[in-house]
């Protein structure tokens, strides 16, 4: 049976060299190297100037980081308001017209959503939007909804009225019935709804340089000039903090999640379980 | 009442923030598109600049260009997510050890990886003095930087084709995965018994079941790179670029009167892939596709 194994084993590790492994080093070498000429394999010398410059040098690069999180986070909330009670109706509710809605809310994952930004730049710009937060996060919506919304409707899915109707018998409102029974049950969901949103909206580069006009610093803008032909070991330490930026976002989230379900476990089994 | 308008009600925020900001963006570029321009006192609608583009080698080069890179980045990306779903299926099969989950999340990596950054990557690794070329002198394969062939900045566009390659392995892996992890144990065993080697396996039974949902994990890959902006923009040349970059210069470096023309990219761009969306939608419905991942 090991000869099955072996094989197999070597060549998914390969892959995962090649895949994760070299990319990695790459960056991480080339962030660090003091000059990298070829064919060295190994930088001939070792320097710590551009992690100086981009955490210490540069007031711009903490800025951007505060603006990219500000945005992906004010753009996760409003989804997450807005995608509930459609996921909702969605899932819960057969009427006319249910297609055209899908239709409507999906519709962005399909279309390049830099269409619709390019197409309303003008009416932004007389509307005073362009150029500021507000404007980069309106714009940051409609790339972001359908995957909330997608990630709510499966939780919804899951979920039986039945406890909810018995909540209702022993007189819960809709509001407490939320809170407590609906609430919970779609926190996994939300927070998968929420990884994809935040993770987007980071990452956009094209809607915030139209609206944001270049005024709006994400730190993906703030970033491009120094892979196009800048600064090579400066380019490779902000690609390093934009991916990990992007992966701590992730984790942080993945982490809050376990921690409330550990608490509430506790809180149910000290009032004697349900 | 309430009862039958309530579903609309909930609706009613969600589709109205993507009916004004996504439609009336949609619309609002196909009458600029059309020339409609109240603010300089166009009013007329006309199709001069969707003439004026269709008849532009430009358009038919980025098109060209487009389309090539889009059909062999999603090639590639399936044949490799496809191996690696097969892969990671049989670890899973001959081992029960956590180490299989650990591999399938390490897998998953790339894809929360920014665009900006698998394009740097991709730079990184895949120029004349890059890593790749590095390595291939340091083992003596060859001697000097130009003997490397050019892959970023190319007019082929290699390196938006490796890049999407990396980025898409992932997500084709996400697809087809847990389509074959519905496959019980114990078709492996009887399929052992009427005397079906590895190959025989992989070959009758777990290629045509994962056969469905990888076809549409490679069409949404290959609708994904036509809408593709970071990654060619980084990683293209300035002639041609793909269509978005396309329009993006048409939009930013011409004058005024180019504009129209590179909404009217857009909503070319915004049709093409309507078309795709919906091929993909009808043959996933057809073939139950999304029954399998959710």
């Amino acid at each position: 049976m090991n000869t099955t194994i072996s094989p197999l084993k070597i060549i998914l590790f390969l892959l995962g060299f090649v895949i994760i492994g070299l990319p990695f080093i790459a960056l991480l070498l080339s962030s660090l190297a003091a000059g990298w000429r070829w064919p060295d394999l190994i930088p001939a010398s070792f320097s710590f100037r551009a992690w100086d410059y981009i955490l210490f040098g540069s007031a711009r690069t903490w800025q951007s980081i505060g603006t990219s999180l500000l945005i992906a986070l004010i753009v996760t909330i409003v989804n997450v308001v807005l995608a509930v009670p459609a996921a909702n109706a969605l899932v819960r509710f057969q009427f006319r017209g249910k297609w055209l809605a899908e239709a409507i809310l999906f519709a962005p994952i399909i279309i390049p959503p830099f269409v619709a930004v390019m197409g309303i730049h003008l009416t932004f710009l007389r509307f005073g939007l362009t150029e500021t937060i507000l404007g980069v996060v309106l714009a940051h919506l409609s790339p972001t909804l359908p995957y909330m919304v997608r990630a709510v409707v499966i939780s919804y899915s899951t979920l039986s009225t039945e406890r909810e109707n018995q909540a209702r018998m022993l007189g819960a409102g809709p509001l407490l019935r939320f809170y407590y029974i609906v609430l919970p049950h779609l926190l996994p969901g939300i927070a998968a709804g929420a990884s994809l949103s935040i993770l987007i909206s980071l990452s956009q580069y094209l809607i915030t340089f139209i609206i944001g006009s270049g005024q709006v610093v994400t730190l993906p803008i703030l970033l491009f000039p120094f892979i196009s032909g800048g600064d090579p070991a400066i380019g490779s330490a902000y690609s390093l903090m934009f991916a990990g930026m992007a992966i701590l976002a992730l984790l942080s989230l993945d982490v809050a999640l376990k921690n409330y379900y550990k608490k509430k476990g506790v809180r149910s089994n000290g009032e004697g379980g349900e | 009442m309430w009862r039958k308008s309530k579903p609309y009600l909930l609706l009613l925020p969600a589709t109205g923030t993507i009916v004004l900001l996504f439609f009336g963006g949609l619309f609002d570029g196909l009458l600029k598109s059309l020339g409609y321009f109240p603010a300089i006192g166009e009013r007329q609608l006309n199709l001069d600049a969707y003439t004026n583009l269709l008849a532009s080698d430009s358009f038919w080069d980025s098109l060209e260009l487009t389309v090539r890179v889009a059909a062999i980045s999603s090639l590639l990306a399936g044949l490799l997510g496809g191996l690696l779903a097969i892969a990671l299926f049989l670890l899973n099969q001959y081992s029960e050890d956590e180490n299989s989950r650990l591999w399938h999340r390490l897998f998953q990596l790339p894809l929360t990886i920014p665009h900006l950054v698998a394009g740097y990557v991709i730079v990184l690794l895949f120029t004349q003095s890059g890593v790749i070329s590095k390595l291939l002198a340091s083992v003596g394969m060859i001697d000097e930087m130009t003997d490397f062939p050019v892959l970023v900045n190319d007019p082929f566009g290699w390196g938006i084709i490796l890049a999407y390659t990396w980025k898409e392995v992932p997500f084709v892996l996400l697809m087809v995965y847990p389509v074959l992890a519905r496959i019980q144990k114990s078709w492996r065993e009887v399929s052992r018994v009427y005397g079906a080697g590895n190959w025989n396996f992989i070959r009758e039974i777990a290629l045509p079941i994962m056969m469905p949902s990888w076809i549409i994990a490679v069409f949404i890959v290959f609708v994904f790179t036509f809408s593709a902006f970071e990654i060619p923009f980084l990683l293209g040349v300035t002639y041609p670029g793909m269509l978005p970059v396309y329009s993006f210069q048409l939009y930013t470096d011409g004058s005024l009167s180019d504009r129209p023309e590179a909404l009217a990219v857009n909503i070319i761009l915004a049709l093409m892939t309507i078309c795709l969306g919906l091929a993909t939608y009808y043959f996933s419905k057809r073939w139950n596709v999304m029954k399998g991942w959710e």
